[in-house]
């Protein structure tokens, strides 16, 4: 079998030192094989954040080891894209300069920026409002600029905290379709992190299950099966069944976690 | 009219009613012989005076004095101002130096070092743009340090996972992250220099709407001297007006308050 896409070894994280330091990962095994949409989900404050920065590079693990591709995660960079529940555009620019940042970081040409800026403006569907700024955009409007400001920059892997958890329940559904779409078109490694069982389920090919804080992987569970669109898995029995088999094992680690 | 220029209307007089019933008021004491003019000059009279002082155009050389003495010190301190704040936020040997200095000038009412600085820099122009420079340093150091502190770290984090080096991340992001703040200690900036300049046009100045201010208060011609300040409060007003107005065009990205 090919070498993982992402491979995390015996990675530990605590906050701070001394008596007062967090321990907010404990020795995290995992391995993420290209082309998975693999979702994080566990109880809230378990360290699923945490890992997702581990992984784009912004805070370095108390030990183990983070491979990209064979290389060691040394820092942030454009190989791996994120995208925060909030905060990740820049106020100051535009739809259009949004999109555009990371390619002109790149030092993209103007007229094959122009390109790329225009096919991701189609790609969410905002197309018409390239010279908005972020303020004048709805909180699901703002989650597609992100994405799209994301994978113009072509990352090797996706990295999502909880992009959709401040948004409605009609807009969320309509973003996981959307990302569901953009992930089978060009079928990048998506890593998702979110406290919802349902979203868990419903997008990832490959569920992690974490436990209460100090975070461990508790289970990495495979779905099997697969339909069109999200709505499709209402009636689907394996999709309740899975989502109840889930929902059980995060249950029995919020319960952990209560004092 | 359409609601909404009525509403425009109506809001804009409701703002200048209470400006006009005082400016009655005041004319009513006088004219009923309540306010006399010893202690105070009718509201007619100063307006008369100013209307004498426009058309006689002998206030506008003293408002170009004004201008220039301002401006420059204001120009200074703006620009020092948004550099010293950067490093004081970004190298923490800067933050410890000049805190301290800091936190020491911020309470001294900076007309009371006027005397002080003639000594040190002659009692010429040189002076009193140092003052008001110095006066107007602190807000905008204030400002813009707690701008370039007080960044989103997701921010930062957004723009290096987008491919920006260390380097360029303070034009990318902590600049215009830090404007909104900036642009607030800059405000204040303006007010502050209207204050200071006047406070140093009274001593050993020629020109100038304060040396205006006071010769005229020192001759007894009160409802001159109060032509000159009314003067100096509607021009501070539109300078601030025309300020705002220029940041809501020039940071349409960014929601203002007011
Ligand atoms: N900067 C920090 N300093 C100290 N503790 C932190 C910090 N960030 C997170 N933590 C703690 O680490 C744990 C995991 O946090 P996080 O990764 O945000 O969890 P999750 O995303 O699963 O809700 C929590 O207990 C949180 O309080
Ligand atoms: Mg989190």
């Amino acid at each position: 079998m090919a070498d993982p896409c992402l491979d995390l070894r015996a990675v530990t994280m605590r906050y701070g030192e001394g008596p007062d330091a967090v321990a907010a990962l404990a020795s995290i095994d995992l391995a993420i094989d290209d082309h998975e949409f693999v979702t994080i989900v566990g109880p809230s404050g378990c360290g699923k954040s945490t890992l997702l920065y581990l992984v784009g590079g912004f805070l370095r693990p108390t030990s183990g080891r983070i491979e990209l591709r064979g290389r060691p995660v040394t820092g942030p960079g454009p190989d791996r894209g994120i995208v925060f529940q909030r905060y990740s555009l820049f106020p100051w620019l535009t739809v259009r300069g949004n999109i555009a940042y990371g390619l002109e970081e790149k030092g993209v040409p103007r007229a094959e920026r122009d390109r790329i800026v225009e096919e991701h403006l189609r790609l969410v569907h905002l197309e018409g409002f390239e010279n908005r700024y972020p303020r004048e955009l709805s909180g699901g409007m703002q989650q597609r600029v992100a994405l799209a400001q994301t994978l113009a920059c072509q990352p090797d892997i996706l990295l999502m905290d909880e992009p959709f958890g401040a948004l409605d329940a009609q807009t969320r559904r309509i973003l996981q379709d959307e990302v569901r779409r953009i992930w089978r078109r060009d079928t990048k490694t998506v890593l998702f992190v979110t406290h919802d069982v349902e979203e868990a389920v419903a997008l990832g090919t490959c569920i992690v299950v974490m436990s209460a804080r100090p975070g461990r992987i508790k289970e990495v569970i495979a779905r099997d099966f697969d339909v069109a669109d999200v709505d499709e898995f209402e009636a689907n029995p394996a999709f309740a069944a899975l989502r109840l088999r889930i929902w059980r094992s995060v249950k029995q680690e919020v319960e952990a976690a209560r004092p | 009219m359409s609601s909404r220029a009525r509403s425009y209307w109506a809001g804009a007089l409701a703002r200048l009613l209470p400006l006009a019933l005082v400016l009655a008021a005041w004319q009513a004491a006088s004219m009923s012989g309540l306010l006399p003019k010893a202690v105070l000059p009718s509201f007619g009279e100063v307006a008369a005076s100013l209307g004498a002082m426009l058309r006689s155009g002998e206030i506008v050389p003293h408002t170009l004095a004004s201008f220039a003495r301002a401006g420059a010190g204001f120009g200074v301190a703006v620009a020092g101002g948004i550099v010293l704040g950067i490093l004081m936020a970004q190298v923490r040997f800067v933050e410890r130096a000049v805190e301290p200095v800091l936190l020491l000038i911020y309470p001294v009412p900076k007309p009371a070092l006027i005397p002080l600085f003639m000594i040190w820099l002659g009692i010429g122009d040189f002076s009193k743009v140092t003052v008001i420079a110095l006066a107007c340093l602190v807000p905008v150091v204030i400002a813009t340090f707690n701008g370039a502190r007080g960044v989103d770290e997701m921010l930062l984090w957004s723009a290096r996972a987008r491919g920006t080096s260390e380097r360029r991340i303070l034009w990318r992001v902590v600049l215009p992250a830090a404007l909104p703040q900036i642009a607030a200690g800059v405000r204040t900036a303006i007010a502050v220099a209207i204050i200071v300049l006047v406070s140093s046009e009274f001593i050993s100045a020629e020109t100038g709407l304060g040396y205006l201010i006071f010769s005229y208060g020192g001759v007894g011609a009160d409802d001159a001297m109060l032509a000159v300040v009314i003067y100096l409060a509607a021009l501070g007003y539109l300078l601030d007006r025309l300020y705002l107005a220029g940041l809501r065009r020039l940071m349409a990205w960014h929601a203002f308050a007011h």
